[in-house]
């Protein structure tokens, strides 16, 4: 019963979709252009693709294993938090939470277009051809209302096409992969990326709808400029949650591994970050126009791109949980997007040509353009390197592998001119910026930065990268703090206290402060990074029970070990106590783990980490002696550093959402006060 | 504070801190642990039976035997290159995760250098060509 409805509002929502492409086009073009005249449509694609993410859950919470999804993703055993989580856990159902999203930002935006608004409705007709695009997936290749035709060792292994005919209920499910259900993490993790990637679809529908309109100019910018934000703060807070679920519980120490999927989901992040920067100087100093549109829609490809790699399994990648016909679909779309708009592009291009030009290299406006140059030429590194085994294989038949060495060695001078280029284009006024102004402006930075070197080489540290990091992170923090207080001085001396004035010069532009925000944490991670990376202790040690160990500065004794029975899985665990160097005090007891899912054949060590502010301890457990343990021991200094950072570089765009921009709303005094709601 | 301490401020602590900076790193990087050796090495080679994992990440016992055979062969006083020959000798060149040297391993490096020179001149390019206004 739930399969049929589920199946049906899967085709509701399809029906909505292909009619919204119809008549967002028709209402653009026509005199009206009334948004009432797509309200059926964008309604029955919200409806449908709400009612199928419902259906789907409430599948899973009743353990309806007549429907295969549900027999191959959840069991009895498994707990709800886990449960609710299968609905996006797998193939089908993730797609079930795309097109969740897609109808929801379709119904979002469908609010926020008016009367006359032919750039809004073109928009939607776009979202409606993407959400074709999921939604006919979900009704053939990836359905996720399938029915359990046969069961095999008590388990569902076949599935018919379509929700009709006789089920065969199998008497419990497989569960969820053990992996995915290992960590609460994992149950927030795949949904934040996914508003990241889904959110993108917005400022390209808008694009596309301006270029197809010949309505190129920075409407389109004003319009999603809100829309990009959330989605690259979401996308910025996946990518962060991702590798903290890594470092938590994938157990070979470490938050980043320079996967395929790791990179599939960087290369969106990376251009979108390109676009936020770029749609700044279009708005400020109209240039680069056309830059915008290739942007965007570079940003919206590689959205499908990363689905498409974790998806199609074709990149060989841990994350590569499934492979299926999705995949060709997958790639087939994203050809369609990207041939479709470069076409498009192509026949407008007369037409978005921006006239005004670079007053000098030295400006705010060129110290974006480098950003944009860094961003865009890492993406395409990155995405070089992730596809140039499958490229190399193709044309000689070589089989050669590109990891995470390349990717280190490439990352390293990208991150350093970084952090220059952020710390003399944060302080860098537009137009243009004289070497007087910029070295009045930096100059306390710069002290800065070469007071925290030097004190790092002070406490220890030997590393020249690292100090050189440390370094320019210290520049960077210095001259956006030296600036905010250089910038609050005049309405100090006007009468205000320290705080007021602060607060009223950041509240004057949260656009930029928020920007100097993330660009803090930007900072805060590279250093993360480096110390994490070059200065990580990694060691082993057997000990048998009673036995201990000193690693670097702390004392590792193997105390006891316990096992446990849990919901699906057997917990084999092990008390393994920190003290300091001498052995006497105690610090931490961890525990270590095994997890044993029988089901699966499948034994994942899961570490236990003692998080501390100078550096974490993080123990695992390696492997066995007879009657001793081999115990990873590794110590990363200031990991906590890269959370923080990485949570700051979020908070900074969410000051961003802040910023107040005129979206072009014809001012009628009925429509003002809504309009201004919802800019 | 007055306006020549200040001065005198400006000049001192940088100099310091370069002082500092020069003669703390002056021997930087002597020779590196065998463990931070043993993991860059591990974290080098590719997994032989793994979906795009290297030896240091991988769980299998088979990336865990690699490991340890890692850990053998630099404390028995082999190269870096040496261990990394033996993997390539008994697995293939694509056990290799660095970028492969040399002939189209090349190309990996050169495409990308080429775009940011191209990158380069094309914001070059965008210069205005007569003389800056005011600034701000």
């Amino acid at each position: 019963m739930i399969a049929v409805l589920g199946y049906a509002a899967i085709l509701v929502a399809l029906a909505g979709s292909l009619t919204l492409i119809f008549t967002g086009v028709t209402a653009s073009r026509s005199e009206a252009k009334d948004p009432r005249s797509v309200r059926a449509p964008v309604l029955m694609l919200f409806g449908g693709g709400i009612a199928a993410f419902i259906l789907l859950e409430i599948a899973i919470l009743t353990h309806d294993f007549s429907i295969a999804y549900v027999a191959q993703n959840s069991a009895l055993a498994t707990p709800v938090v886990f449960l609710v989580a299968s609905g996006w856990a797998a193939l089908e159902g993730s797609v079930v939470l795309w097109g969740l999203l897609l109808s929801v930002f379709t119904l979002l935006v469908w609010r926020r277009v008016w009367r006359g608004d032919g750039l809004g409705l073109g928009a939607l007709a776009v979202m409606g051809a993407v959400s074709v695009f999921w939604f006919g997936l979900m009704a053939t290749a990836a359905n996720p209302f399938a029915l359990c035709t046969e069961v095999a060792n008590g388990f569902c292994s076949a599935s018919s096409w379509l929700p009709v005919g006789d089920a065969v209920v199998p008497p419990d499910g497989i569960g969820p992969n053990p992996l995915l259900a290992n960590h609460l993490l994992m149950a927030v993790h795949p949904p934040l990326l996914y508003v990241g990637y889904v959110g993108f679809t917005v400022p390209f529908a808008f694009a596309i709808s301006a270029l197809a309109r010949s309505e190129p100019g920075k409407v389109w910018l004003d319009r999603t400029h809100r829309w990009s934000v959330i989605a690259w703060v979401f996308l910025t807070a996946g990518i962060l949650l991702g590798g903290w679920w890594s470092y938590e519980v994938l157990g070979w120490g470490g938050y980043w591994a320079w996967d395929p999927v790791e990179n599939a989901a960087l290369l969106p992040f990376l251009a979108a970050t390109a676009f936020i920067h770029s749609a700044i100087v279009q708005q400020r100093r109209s240039m680069l126009q056309a830059w915008n549109f290739v942007l965007v829609i570079v940003t919206f490809a590689l959205t499908i791109f990363g689905t498409f790699v974790t998806r199609s399994g074709v990149i060989a990648s841990v994350h590569a949980f499934s492979q299926s016909a999705v995949g060709p679909a997958l790639l087939v779309l994203l050809g369609v997007v990207v041939f479709g708009s470069l076409a498009l592009f192509a026949v407008r291009a007369d037409t978005v040509a921006s006239v005004p030009r670079l007053d000098s290299l030295s400006s705010r406006e060129g110290f974006l353009l480098l950003n944009n140059l860094l961003m865009t030429l890492f993406a395409f590194t990155v995405l070089f390197g992730t596809t140039f085994p499958l490229i190399i294989e193709a044309f000689t038949g070589r089989e050669v592998s590109v990891g995470q060495p390349f990717f280190d060695r490439v990352a390293i001078p990208f991150g350093l001119i970084l952090l220059l280029a952020i710390g003399f284009g944060s302080v860098a006024p537009w137009r243009v910026a004289s070497p007087r102004i910029v070295w009045e402006r930096s100059r306390f930075g710069i002290n800065v930065g070469l007071a925290a070197a030097a004190a790092s080489v002070i406490l220890g540290v030997r590393s020249v990268l690292v100090v050189l990091v440390i370094g320019l992170a210290g520049f960077v923090i210095g001259s956006i703090t030296h600036f905010l207080i250089h910038q609050s001085q005049r309405a100090h001396i006007g009468g205000k206290t320290w705080p007021q004035a602060v607060g009223a010069t950041v509240g004057n532009d949260l656009g930029f402060w928020g920007g100097q925000l993330a660009h803090i944490g930007v900072a805060l991670v590279a250093v993360a990074i480096a110390t994490t990376s070059v200065l990580a202790v990694r060691s082993e040690v057997s000990l048998a029970q009673g036995e201990s160990a000193v690693v670097d500065d702390y004392c590792i004794e193997y105390r006891d070990a316990f096992e446990r029975t849990e919901p699906e899985r057997l917990v084999q665990g092990f008390r393994v106590a920190i003290l300091d160097r001498s052995c006497t005090n105690e610090l931490a007891v961890l525990e270590p783990r095994l997890h044993e899912y029988p089901k699966f054949g499948q034994i994942i060590a899961t570490p236990d980490v003692r998080v501390g502010s100078v550096e974490d301890v993080y123990v695992t457990i390696a492997g066995a002696d007879g009657d001793a343990m081999r115990f990873s021991v590794l110590i990363f200094p200031l990991q906590w550093l890269l959370w923080f950072g990485g949570l700051t570089i979020v908070a900074g765009g969410l000051v961003a959402l802040g910023r107040k921009v005129r979206a072009g709303r014809p001012e009628s005094p009925a429509e003002e006060t809504q309009s201004e709601a919802h800019v | 504070m007055s306006e020549q301490v200040r001065t005198l401020a400006w000049l001192v602590v940088p100099l310091i801190a370069l002082v500092v900076i020069v003669v703390g790193l002056w021997p930087a990087d002597t020779e590196r642990e065998p463990e931070a050796r043993a993991y860059a090495l591990a974290a080098s080679l590719k997994c032989p039976i793994c979906a795009g994992e290297s030896v240091a990440a991988s769980q299998t016992d088979l990336a865990e035997d690699l490991r340890r055979l890692i850990a053998t062969e630099i404390a028995a006083g082999s190269s870096d290159e040496e261990i990394r020959g033996m993997f390539v000798d008994s697995y293939g060149e694509q056990v290799l995760l660095d970028a492969p040297a040399g002939g189209l391993g090349v190309a990996l490096w050169a495409v990308p250098v080429l775009l940011a020179v191209v990158g380069g001149f094309a914001i070059y390019g965008l210069r205005r060509k007569e003389p800056a206004a005011t600034e701000q």
